[in-house]
């Protein structure tokens, strides 16, 4: 790179010419001094700013601005602008940003991807017009999807392979199996289950032990993990319609201390019924019998089975199940001293010849009193068809002979699978397909034909270049909002000329995404962009950090982030609230971890204003602060790169290649601000850390599950074994200076300077930006065209549909379709 | 228990016919592999993956030599494999930090348990299925998974979907050497048949397609239709496969004494495995002790395996817990020393210089319920062997097991820095 650049240097003054020559001049006072090719100490020089050959010019002049514009660049030490100067220099490099952008063209257009399986499931099932993919894990054999910074719309990170391309055959294949029905119709039976022919399955794959089995009159849910399933209906036999009826209620809320098993006292006891992977959880009343009943078209060889639906019952012993008896015996002793007594008087001795303690677990698996769900019957009708073959088959390929001909058929699956109308003689290949099968019949025909449409480019590949104008902005928009291609109405919505405008835009993102927070977008983008699935990539230690274990609580925290996403859209509010807010979303779980009293206690997020200073927003939240966090430690630098890359959108340039991390040595520490001081005393880190450790140090507080801590407890792990932790404490110093001057004692205060007009702004554009990488597969190089769009944010105060809709807008999104 | 299996036909007893290595038949087996017309596989020597795995761990004091380095002292547990000393890698002080207590062990080869895979974009794909993955239709079986009565839960897919291995050496017997029936054939013909039929029908359909495409547009496009061609291609080869005979193979050795035991049978699973190597029937292979299964037949122990790690320190019953970890050792030991007896066509190494063995659990001791301190092992694969290594950091932190996997991995010919919890690699170079 350097060497390339020499030379150019030379050049700079005749390129400077034409523009603000007082600007130059600041420039070259102002940055030269060190951003030159031959300063060995810094990896900048000015000459990159305006060397046409840089491919990454657009991107080092925004880095540029970003430190001029945040008061990082020029150093304080060195000069200080004057507010006139500091506008000159600005509007330089901005006229810098725009030159190269002209030449990167208005936009660049989202190149052509593969459908990552939640979109490819959801366009299936909304190509053939059914529920979903089917019960019989159709999808189970595809490949993951990699992804990137957090996105799994990522064009360049999908990749394609003929192991994608096989899977998607045999799954496509799987699920017109379970759709297209061949053959005479079969016939329906009912199946009266009583609760002796429940049984529990086992979670190992010993085959020999056996499965405990329910009593005459009711089966009980005990331990959580194990699926309970019905001894004559343990899979579908054929695909069809089935109504399954199951009697019950819940049993025991309650009885037993909430702290003791995890289960609130304000959460109702659920029943979940697995059909394959798709799932109905019903709350069941207590000690009243309810009955469920649900029909279904249900795939042959489907499971179905049904679960105690709960975060509770792991609090003892490893968590497995067995240790939870122990409970019973704390209860009886308290109520039922007698019924305590008698079966202490019982227990016979062990191997030992010893009695197990009181205490043992052991002896209290006969009398388990936890909350619970109880089934008392299940019936299960089915296979049935009110019309053979079923009516969801003929509206879709018609009847053997019958008016719709296969080319007719084949034309509107295509036109909804490719997002488009096929061509005239486009069809013809599949068309031909379904004849040469046609020995097969007719179902089994029109399923080759169908297959070949759903495994053709046209569909397993998003953006192509075949669409139109038209086609291509409606299927953007389309799996933008719900992953899936677009439907009727946003067609019609298209046609009437509705989403032409801006405000066209705004009203559509008003009726689609404040319909439910389960529409797609409202849960996929913030997981995404927060990079969510990260939360337990590292997760908090298991020894230490018990109760985030035991009560799943990384699922509350990444639901705190999606509500209160889904507050901001719902209520019109500004992206900025995210830094600004002194509320978010709680529930009794997440009270426990935030120290939070006197909330109700139940599994329900709701909204609580904090009162301490230290949270609301996303920068309290635990998903963000367990993230960022090692297993038994926090790091002070993964939560200033966090913030700076995901939250204020300056990606800090990674370590130089050349540069040997030594792992530090903390045992002679006794802060990890001490360990990060001694790295930042290399000039070579310096130069970077600088910038970036004070995004991080505010935090410190929070340790690795994001409870608030006045000081450090250092753990020291010895060979053996997570138990004997010797433990000592040093105050916690949350402290620190920004390049720009700014000071903070501690996160009260760094939350007040995260709120200053420049950091909303950085903030607003790292959402416009991370939007358009989710809505492109491609992050966006426009960089004033992006602060454009901020500058259109801010009209509307920032507010998160108005701003979505601007950027929806926008020439990086529409392309070159705007009329 | 049923000895011999009636099908005596497909299982040859003739015992002359039993000779060195995994030799069912006189003549040099033929490799699947080298009938495949123009194959390069059989030139090139193909990297192989044995994964041997236990539910609880290994008695610490037996397992782990009492000092680090290449001279140690053998300890009782791994006596069996002392002749391999030199080639060998025990790793100590790696885990997957895990808290403590049974159910956990499953995410032996993945280092994520199925309730949190989500996090994760390969779920809790084990080692063995990424292998396999790899290996694709290069050979007739990606993977094969054995044990005897039930399987500990060790393998998964991408999808985190569980792989249930096969239980019954007469099962694997069958799904490795014995021929499909005709009906069998023909319904499997057919499907690749007609799914050779999409795929001519999907070329037809792109040679329709536009040609208007940016750059990056035309890779993807690309990159569609070569996937297209490979698959072709890999349909092809399973036909050959579906069409060709299988190797013959002898296990009757196995089987000759009045009492066949669990040693017989293991003896048999690995022989039967170390020939599928042989003749590259497959390239990964995934061989369990399970928990349930009854080992009083070794010498030495008369409780359950489980019942042997609650021993209460008690000498005896330590003693029967080494007897059975002992135990699974020297089957693993007996079929290295006939993969290390076979030369590998086109390398002057053997078998065993070209397939990696990893030896090991998800759980680090039973009698304490830990899942930290795994007991690792990894041996052959034509590695620079470390012999005893203490993989933790100098602030005495674990090294993730993960590590270790990606490093095998790499081995292994895939194309990659991170699995699931990996922070870096294991230095273990390759001779």
């Amino acid at each position: 790179m350097r060497v390339f650049f020499t030379g150019v240097h030379i050049m700079l003054p005749a390129l400077l010419a034409p523009m603000i020559l007082g600007s130059e001049v600041l420039l070259k006072n102002h940055c030269g001094d060190c951003h030159h090719e031959n300063n060995a100490d810094d990896l900048f020089d000015l000459s990159e700013l305006t060397s046409e050959n840089n491919d990454n010019q657009l991107q080092v002049i925004g880095h540029s601005l970003d430190r001029v514009v945040a008061n990082e660049m020029p150093p304080r030490k060195h000069a200080i602008l004057s507010n006139q100067e500091k506008r000159n220099l600005i509007r330089f490099l901005e006229s810098l940003a725009h030159k190269a952008e002209k030449k990167l063209g208005e936009h660049s257009p989202a190149p052509m991807r593969r459908l990552n399986n939640r979109e490819f499931k959801n366009s299936i099932r909304d190509a053939l017009g059914i529920e979903d993919v089917g019960t019989h894990k159709p999808t189970a054999n595809l490949l993951g999807d990699p992804l990137h910074e957090g996105f799994d719309t990522h064009g360049e990170t999908l990749g394609f392979s003929h192991y994608h391309l096989e899977q998607y055959i045999s799954a496509t294949r799987e699920i017109l199996n379970a759709t297209l029905l061949d053959g005479s119709r079969p016939e329906s039976t009912v199946y009266e289950i009583s609760p002796d022919q429940i049984l529990s399955e086992h979670t190992s794959q010993n085959t020999k032990r056996p499965e405990r089995r329910g009593l005459e009159n009711h089966f009980d849910f005990l331990d959580p993990q194990q699926l309970a399933y019905c001894e004559s209906f343990k899979t579908v036999p054929k695909t069809g319609w089935y109504t399954i009826t199951i009697r019950c209620k819940a049993k025991d809320l309650g009885r037993y201390d909430s702290d003791s098993t995890g289960i609130y006292d304000g959460d109702p006891v659920v029943l979940k019924v697995l059909m394959g992977d798709r799932t109905a959880s019903y709350p069941l009343r207590d000690e009243q019998e309810s009955t469920i009943e649900v029909t279904q078209w249900l795939a042959e060889g489907t499971r179905l089975r049904m679960k105690y639906d709960t975060d509770g019952l792991r609090m003892r012993g490893n968590g497995n199940f067995k240790f939870q008896n122990a409970i019973t015996g704390e209860y009886l002793e308290k109520h039922d001293p007698n019924l305590y007594q008698q079966v202490l008087d019982q227990r016979t001795p062990i191997r030992n010849g010893e009695l197990r303690a009181p205490t043992a677990w052991h002896n209290w698996v006969d009398y388990w009193m936890g909350p619970r769900p109880q089934i008392l019957g299940v019936r299960i009708e089915g296979p049935f068809y009110p019309t053979w073959p079923p009516k969801r088959q003929t509206d879709l390929i018609g009847v053997q002979d019958g008016e719709k001909t296969a080319e007719s058929v084949l034309t509107s699956i295509a036109t909804r699978a490719w997002r488009r109308a096929p061509r005239p003689g486009e069809l013809q290949p599949i068309i031909d397909l379904v004849q040469a099968k046609q020995h097969l019949g007719h179902t089994e025909s029109m399923k080759e034909g169908i297959l070949a449409i759903l495994v053709s480019p046209n569909f397993l590949l998003l953006h192509q270049p075949e669409l139109g104008d038209e086609d291509r902005f409606i299927s953007k928009l389309s799996y933008l909002i719900h992953s899936s291609s677009p439907n009727d109405d946003l067609r019609a919505m298209q046609s009437q000329g509705q989403l032409d405008t801006y405000d066209g835009l705004l009203q559509l993102l008003n009726q689609q995404l404040r319909q439910s927070p389960k529409v797609s977008f409202n849960h996929v983008f913030p997981s995404a962009w927060l990079q969510l699935h990260e939360i337990n990539f590292m997760a908090p230690d298991p020894d230490f950090f018990r109760y985030y274990h035991r009560k799943k609580l990384s699922e509350d925290m990444v639901a705190e982030v999606q509500s209160f996403l889904w507050y901001l859209i719902e209520n019109h509010l500004p992206i900025t609230e995210f830094l600004s807010a002194d509320y978010s979303f709680i529930n009794a779980d997440l009270a426990k971890i935030y120290e939070v009293e006197n909330t109700p206690e139940d599994s329900v997020l709701r909204k609580y204003h904090f009162t301490d200073g230290h949270r609301g927003g996303l920068l309290g939240m635990g998903a963000i602060l367990t993230m960022t966090s090692d297993s038994l430690g926090t790091s002070p630098i993964h939560r200033a790169v966090y913030v700076l890359e995901n939250l204020l959108g300056r990606s800090p340039s990674p370590p130089p290649r050349d540069v040997v991390i030594e792992e530090p040595d903390v045992r002679l520490t006794e802060t990890i601000r001490e360990a990060i001081e001694a790295h930042r005393s290399d000039p070579n880190c310096s130069a970077c850390h600088r910038n970036i450790d004070p995004y991080g140090y505010a935090f410190e507080n929070f340790d690795p599950v994001g409870t608030w801590r006045e000081k450090y407890t250092a753990l020291t792990p010895n060979s053996n074994a997570s138990k004997s932790v010797q433990s000592t404490s040093f105050p916690i110093d949350a402290s620190s200076e920004f390049l720009d001057g700014n000071r903070y004692q501690d996160i009260s205060d760094f939350r007040k300077l995260m709120c200053s007009e420049i950091n909303q702004r950085f903030f607003v554009r790292c959402f416009i930006t991370k939007l358009i990488t989710y809505a492109n597969g491609q992050s966006p190089k426009h960089y004033m065209q992006i602060e454009k769009l901020v500058d259109k944010s801010a009209e509307s105060n920032y507010r998160i549909l108005d701003t979505i809709a601007a950027v929806l807008d926008s020439p990086l999104f529409r392309e070159n379709q705007k009329p | 228990m049923k000895l011999v299996p009636t099908r005596a036909a497909t299982m040859k007893f003739n015992r002359r016919t039993t000779m060195k290595g995994f030799g069912g038949t006189l003549s040099l087996p033929l490799l699947e592999s080298s009938l495949h017309a123009d194959s390069q596989a059989a030139i090139k020597p193909p990297q192989r993956l044995l994964i041997v795995g236990n539910p609880f761990g290994a008695h610490p004091d037996h397992f782990f030599p009492k000092t680090y380095g290449k001279d140690y002292a053998s300890p009782t547990t791994l006596r069996g494999l002392a002749w391999l000393k030199d080639r060998m890698t025990i790793l100590s002080h790696t885990d997957h930090n895990m808290v403590s207590g049974h159910g956990r062990e499953i995410s032996f080869l993945s280092g994520v348990l199925p309730s949190e895979a989500e996090a994760f974009p390969e779920k809790n794909i084990s080692l063995d299925q990424v292998c396999a993955r790899h290996v694709g239709s290069a050979v007739r079986y990606p993977s094969v998974a054995a044990a005897l009565g039930s399987g500990i839960r060790m393998s998964w897919t991408a999808n985190g979907v569980e792989r249930y291995p096969v239980t019954d050496p007469q099962q694997l017997y069958d799904q490795l050497f014995l021929n499909l029936t005709a009906d069998q054939k023909r319904a499997r013909t057919e499907l690749l048949h007609k799914n050779k039929s999409i795929l001519d029908t999907v070329q037809n359909q792109m040679k329709l397609l536009r040609q208007k495409t940016s750059v990056v547009d035309r890779q993807r496009l690309d990159q569609f239709s070569s996937s297209v061609r490979e698959l072709e291609t890999s349909l092809a080869d399973r036909e050959t496969w579906l069409q060709k005979k299988k190797p013959d193979f002898d296990i009757s050795e196995h089987y000759s004494q009045s009492e066949v035991t669990i040693t017989n049978k293991y003896d048999a699973i690995f022989d039967m495995i170390g020939y599928a190597f042989q003749t590259d029937l497959t390239r990964v292979a995934t061989v369990e002790f399970p928990s349930e299964l009854n080992y009083t037949s070794i010498d030495g122990v008369n409780r359950s395996y489980h019942g042997c790690t609650h021993n209460g320190r008690k000498e005896d019953l330590v003693s029967e817990l080494v007897a059975i970890e002992s135990f699974q050792i020297q089957r693993l030991s007996n079929c290295l020393k006939k993969l290390d007896s076979i030369r590998e066509p086109n390398s002057s190494g053997s078998l065993l210089d070209h397939t990696t063995v990893l030896f090991g659990s998800g759980m680090g001791y039973g009698g304490t319920h830990s899942n930290r301190d795994l007991p690792i092992l990894v041996a052959g694969g034509g590695f620079k062997h470390r012999g005893h290594v203490d993989t933790s950091d100098r602030s005495g932190r674990h090294m993730p097991l993960c590590n270790l996997f990606v490093t095998l991995m790499q081995r292994f010919g895939i194309e990659r820095d991170r699995f699931n919890t990996s922070t870096g690699t294991f230095d273990l170079p390759s001779v």
